[in-house]
């Protein structure tokens, strides 16, 4: 195996089952970009594969390759023993390999059983047998431990977590023997994910082999059987052993160098800083109630807890984007029109939304476009606007954001998630921004480009922006923070300065709520 | 912390419970439902004839044959297009019929089946344009719209030097065509147009169509999210032009019951349907980003088309007023049905 190590680990607990998929030397280029450059990659039958490596390694194009979008320029996909090329989708599917996307393709208008079996009805007569397709669906739905799902419960009435049992359900009513999930943890809370791996656990033991995409480590940890990494389009290690293998090499392997799932140091306190935000009694019927707080400027504070807690509703309501049902938000001493995005924006207010890609940015446009796009008014001379200087602009902050490429003239579309997520944020370097709002800012962004960001956002707040954050990972808010707020159930439990909490007390804090729920106390 | 607690656990939050009303809620047809009843109870206060057999089959008439439209033109709303081509498509397949008869001497049945392959091959090719360029169904059938309009004008002044084919009951055949197209049941004193019991068929057709075979879930993919649709192999593009040939088909199902109610057809029959017919489904409940909609919505929009219609009439107001009440009907509805999905939705939570 050239070019790919073999890694030590538990392996031979695994040579008892069969390999069932080969990759060998497989290589796939796009116009410009050679996104496959000799990828390797062995999957056993009953065995978690994950595959790590930062955006723009190539995973989505080996996924892409593997589920039939995509064909290969060269090298060989063995499949079951037989080299085979897939020409569609349905072919891979048919073949048994099965892929869940992180946009759970689900159709929101259709019932559980017929997103199961869309595309291969049972039928009789030209009806579709209504009956045996539920039947089935339940089965399936029993099998991986959800029969509660009710199989002809519209698809749109299900939270995230549901939705990706379907999918999983659907992979099954296919026979699928490789199952492709990339992120799956993305759309789910903690204690979601501990069901997910319930179902995945599930699945291995049947010999179902599962190729499990993730930036969280420790979930790999957790899940991984085998890891195998990838780096520009190549395979740098391996079939490591997920449990054993230490986070510096994997991290290591990804990047090249050798860096640390590090924070900026944080500056010591500065004697007195001017408060900045001030938000007083903020209530949001169904979202959050009285919630109170401030932030200063050069201060990051943090927002702990779980989807749902009303933590992003917050955020978007403090920024102007939801109207608040009572309280008042005041930027430097000054209240700002409740509900109006307008006054917010025009006081120095700036937000990353968590949904970048749908919220924030125009996919199609140049990077220098997204940029300008909140300070059009600055850049524009007698309502024309003017695309050197926007591009001059634009082309200083990117590079002081380390953006790739560095040509501010690609659509925001071709970019990785890290550096889309940094075009975001270098957006409201561009104008007077006083105070930035941030919601996930590091959502599915990988570990080398996250340290990045978290410079760039200590960096703004050692320059006097205020920040406020909201995360669902609490060592990010532990780490990159310097005041910390908990949230639960739309309300703040717990407030204090990050240097007095750990990550047990935090995630303790987080989801006392929902495990005590149903069960007396 | 006693064991006995470990079984007590609450009801699974990733599952909202959907009770009747709100289930009832979601239903597209709904409000246009409700709509109906309101226009029928508001109507049959104001005039006695309105409500009488002769009265219902008045206004019955006109909702038939624009329900058969409705029906398939839902059926491609679900399916996430338009067709704004559907209308002069009626007059497309009744002035090839009726020219191809009575100035050619062509076979009647001959003439019917080459007015039907035509108004297909429109049809097909609305559908394919629409999946090979990706451009929205608005543009490339109002292209195929406003040429069909030009040729039906065009070839009928060409062939007849007038604007409209006249003479279709002189045809072979005629008795027959007449008995399945535009014959008459009496029921209670009243003569009921067959076209009423082809707008029951159509509907019942299109929601078997839509709600219990595989082509109608793949018309919820196609709608809902192709992408999702084409990733589990629904054959995206088959099933959109499916859809486009349904309409078509239906155009010269109308067409041909014009042309033989009428025994002619003027050279601009159709013209401007095209826009009642997606008022219809709307009023039905069909979303124009498809992916939702019900082929009984659109029937019971059709239906409160036809009953305002003649209602005007028997209300005794200036019928010139029945546009201006119509665009207030399909606002009112749009309004209410998106209300009503809000609610339902948000409740849900």
């Amino acid at each position: 195996m050239t070019g790919a190590e073999q890694g030590g680990g538990d392996m031979t607990a695994d040579n008892d089952h069969e390999v069932v998929l080969r990759l060998t030397d497989l290589v796939k280029t796009f116009p410009g970009v050679r996104a496959l450059d000799g990828v390797q990659l062995e999957v056993r039958a009953g065995e978690v594969h994950c595959l790590l490596g930062q955006n723009g390694a190539g995973k989505s194009t080996l996924i892409k390759v593997l589920s039939g979008v995509h064909r290969p320029d060269s090298g060989t996909v063995e499949w079951l023993g037989q080299p085979v090329s897939f020409s569609n989708p349905q072919a891979a599917m048919k073949a048994g390999i099965a892929t869940i996307y992180q946009e759970l393709d689900l159709v929101d208008d259709l019932s559980v059983a017929e997103n199961v079996f869309l595309g291969h009805e049972p039928r009789r007569l030209g009806f579709v047998r209504r009956g045996a397709m539920a039947e089935r669906t339940r089965g399936i739905l029993g099998s991986l431990g959800h029969e509660e799902i009710p199989a002809r419960r519209m698809v749109h009435a299900l939270q995230a977590a549901g939705k990706q049992v379907v999918s999983m359900a659907r992979a099954l009513s296919q026979e699928a023997r490789l199952l492709i999930m990339d992120e799956p943890s993305a759309v789910l809370a903690h204690d979601e994910v501990e069901n997910l791996f319930r179902i995945i656990r599930r699945l291995t033991a049947r010999g179902i082999a599962v190729i499990y995409i993730s930036h969280r480590l420790e979930e790999i940890r957790e899940i991984g059987d085998r890891v195998t990494v990838l780096k520009d389009g190549r395979t740098t290690a391996a079939n490591l052993s997920a449990a054993q293998t230490p986070t510096s090499e994997l991290v290591s392997r990804m990047t090249g160098r050798t860096i640390e799932y590090v924070f900026p140091p944080r500056p010591d306190e500065p004697p007195a800083r001017e408060e900045l935000l001030r938000v007083r009694d903020l209530s949001r019927a169904g979202e959050f109630r009285d919630v109170s707080l401030s932030v200063a400027a050069g201060e990051i504070v943090g927002i702990a807890g779980l989807v749902g807690s009303g933590r992003s509703e917050l955020l978007e309501t403090i920024y102007g984007a939801r109207r608040p049902d009572t309280g008042t938000v005041e930027l430097a001493g000054k209240a700002l029109r409740p509900g109006s995005v307008g006054s917010a924006v025009r006081a120095g207010m700036g937000m990353a939304p968590e949904e970048r890609k749908s919220q924030a940015l125009l996919l199609g446009e140049p990077i220098y476009r997204n940029m300008t796009l909140a300070t059009f008014t600055g850049l524009a001379r007698l309502g024309f606007t003017n695309a050197r200087r926007e591009r001059a602009e634009s082309d200083r902050i990117a590079g002081s954001l380390d953006l790739r490429p560095l040509d501010v003239r690609r659509p925001v579309g071709t970019l990785s998630g890290g550096n889309q997520q940094k075009v975001v944020v270098g957006r409201w370097l561009l104008g007077d921004t006083r105070l930035l709002l941030l919601d996930e800012p590091t959502r599915g962004v990988d570990v080398g480009a996250r340290a990045e960001l978290y410079r760039v956002i200590r960096r703004l707040a050692a320059e006097g922006v205020g920040v406020l954050l909201v995360s669902s990972e609490v060592p990010e808010v532990l780490g990159l923070s310097d005041r910390v707020l908990v949230m639960r159930e739309g309300r703040v439990v717990h407030q204090a300065p990050s240097t007095e909490l750990d990550e047990d007390t935090v995630l303790d804090l987080v989801m006392a709520g929902s495990l005590m729920e149903g069960a007396p106390a | 912390m006693s064991t006995g607690t470990a079984t007590a656990a609450g009801p699974d939050e990733r599952l909202a419970r959907v009770g009747l009303l709100k289930r009832l809620l979601l239903k597209p047809e709904l409000g246009a439902s409700i709509g109906a009843v309101l226009v029928f109870v508001f109507f049959a206060a104001l005039s006695d004839v309105f409500r009488s057999a002769s009265g219902v089959a008045n206004w019955l008439d006109p909702a038939s044959t624009l329900g058969i439209m409705a029906v398939a033109v839902a059926l491609l709303m679900i399916g996430g297009h338009f067709d704004l081509s559907a209308g002069v498509q009626t007059g497309t397949a009744a002035i090839t019929s009726g020219l191809l008869t009575t100035y050619y001497g062509v076979n009647t049945w001959a003439a019917l089946l080459i007015s039907l392959a035509l108004v297909l091959a429109i049809g097909f090719v609305n559908g394919y344009l629409v999946v090979r360029t990706g451009l929205p169904s608005f543009i490339i059938t109002l292209g195929t719209f406003l040429m069909l309009q030009g040729l039906n004008l065009g070839i009928t002044k060409l062939v007849t030097n007038t604007v409209q084919v006249n003479n279709f009951n002189k045809i072979i055949g005629y008795d027959v065509l007449h008995a399945v197209f535009a014959s008459e049941i009496t029921i209670g004193g009243a003569s009921f147009q067959i076209a009423i019991l082809w707008w029951v068929v159509a509907t019942i057709l299109g929601s078997w169509l839509l709600l219990r075979t595989r082509f109608g879930n793949w018309i919820f993919a196609t709608g809902g999210d192709p992408n999702a649709g084409r990733n589990v192999g629904v054959p995206v593009a088959r099933t959109t032009i499916s859809l486009f040939m349904i309409t078509s088909f239906a155009a010269w199902f109308v067409g041909t019951t014009q042309i033989v109610r009428l025994t002619s057809i003027q050279a601009q029959a159709g013209f401007g349907q095209e826009l009642i017919y997606i008022v219809a489904a709307v009023i039905g409940g069909c979303l124009l980003t498809g992916g939702f909609g019900s082929a009984i919505g659109a029937s019971i929009g059709a239906l409160i088309f036809g009953m305002t219609s003649q209602g005007i009439v028997y209300a005794g107001w200036d019928a010139d007023w029945f546009k201006f009440f119509l665009g207030a009907m399909l606002l009112l509805a749009v309004l209410a049905n998106q209300y009503i999905r809000r609610f339902a939705e948000l409740s849900r939570r």
